[in-house]
């Protein structure tokens, strides 16, 4: 393939992308006129990821929804103020992460946790995992929801920024950028919170494993 | 390959991005050392639960009908924009009058001059000099004025502006 029929390649793309950028801005300015129709449609386009980011959160399928509900219509309330031209996706995820950590904010933490806190189903996971090393290929939606319900637990241990920086970095697969942007801090604080809910998770899970190998 | 490694390589294994021969090395490590084993244990482990909040939720069939209600709600509770674009041209206004306010002020106090003592018999048949009823009770003294001090201050106000219209 020559350079030309490259070019011709990253054409249609590259006009696909410019049109779709051209009715985003469009979009915006009508509902920054107060057209609800066009902000529909906004959230539409960008509904995948707000769901995303807050399913990583919650749970129940109702939960995640009236938080969802509370993200667009915050964006609604503030668009007005949306400078024109800015990227919108950046904009709106970093409301949807300030909402998620509103809720987390209001969640109480739980202190460290010890093999005697989880849950039987929770305890069998662990302890199938410490032995074999892998999840089980006979129960994998039980222990799939071991598996979160695990995370959760684990998770409730930290502050709430450092449970978002790990959440957005490891489920949502955002950038040290994106997640210093989203929680309104320097890229040097996102990479130490991070490194510290990374850690923090992992001695966690230390000392399960080590509760669970030595009541053996 | 040292113990030192293990830790980039399992950084590499999670994303998926480790080399085959680098892999094949990384077990032959993780089974010879306990420390690095268990590390990686945990490592995995961690992984494995993070994957598990991955979910993908799409809006109910209800969802955008709710939304709709609820920004139709907000919307009318808003201000009308032409309004809101009023406040923030005022709002932007706001030093500029607060420094001609304080501009008028200050030429009316030059153009005035200070504001003149009244002259006012005291109780002991003294001329005395008050701005205010506090201060006819003279030097020193903090008590309220006798009946006689404000009598003869009340008196001397309307003779002053007696004289004043007068003119």
């Amino acid at each position: 393939m020559n350079d030309n029929d490259k070019e011709k390649g990253l054409e249609p793309a590259r006009e696909q992308r410019d049109e779709a950028a051209q009715e985003e801005a469009r979009l915006i300015r009508q509902a920054q006129d107060g057209n609800q129709r066009a902000f529909e449609a906004l959230v539409r386009l960008h509904e995948r990821l707000v769901f995303g980011i807050i399913g990583s959160f919650l749970r129940r399928r109702q939960d995640v929804e009236d938080l969802a509900q509370e993200v667009f219509l915050k964006a609604y309330l503030a668009i007005g103020r949306f400078r024109s031209g800015a990227p919108f996706a950046p904009w709106l995820h970093r409301i949807a992460v300030n909402t998620c950590y509103d809720h987390l904010r209001g969640i109480r933490r739980r202190p460290e946790i010890g093999i005697a806190d989880l849950a039987e189903s929770e305890a069998d996971f662990l302890d199938r995992y410490v032995k074999k090393g892998y999840l089980s290929g006979g129960g994998e939606a039980d222990d799939r929801l071991a598996a979160r319900d695990l995370a959760e637990r684990i998770l409730a241990t930290l502050p709430p920024k450092d449970r978002l920086a790990i959440t957005l970095r490891e489920v949502n697969g955002f950038e040290i950028a994106q997640i210093a942007g989203s929680l309104g801090c320097s890229r040097a604080a996102a990479k130490v919170r991070l490194f510290r809910a990374r850690r923090a998770m992992q001695a966690a899970l230390r000392r399960l494993i080590r509760q669970d190998e030595h009541d053996e | 390959m040292t113990c030192r490694d293990t830790e980039n390589l399992l950084e590499l294994e999670r994303k998926g991005e480790i080399p085959p021969g680098e892999q094949q090395a990384l077990t032959r490590h993780l089974a010879a050392c306990r420390r690095c084993g268990e590390t990686a244990k945990v490592a995995r482990l961690s992984s494995v639960l993070l994957g598990t909040l991955r979910q993908e939720i799409v809006p109910g069939p209800s969802f955008y009908a709710r939304l709709r209600e609820r920004l139709a709600a907000a919307g009318s509770a808003q201000p009308d924009s032409t309004l809101l674009h009023a406040w923030g041209f005022a709002r932007r206004l706001i030093p500029a009058v607060a420094l001609g306010v304080l501009v008028l002020a200050g030429v009316t106090i030059s153009l005035e001059g200070p504001s003149m003592p009244r002259q006012v018999q005291g109780a002991h048949s003294r001329e005395i000099y008050a701005f205010s009823l506090e201060e006819v009770n003279l030097t020193g003294s903090v008590e309220r004025p006798n009946q006689d001090q404000m009598l003869a201050f009340v008196l001397m106000q309307g003779q002053a502006r007696g004289a004043g219209s007068g003119e």
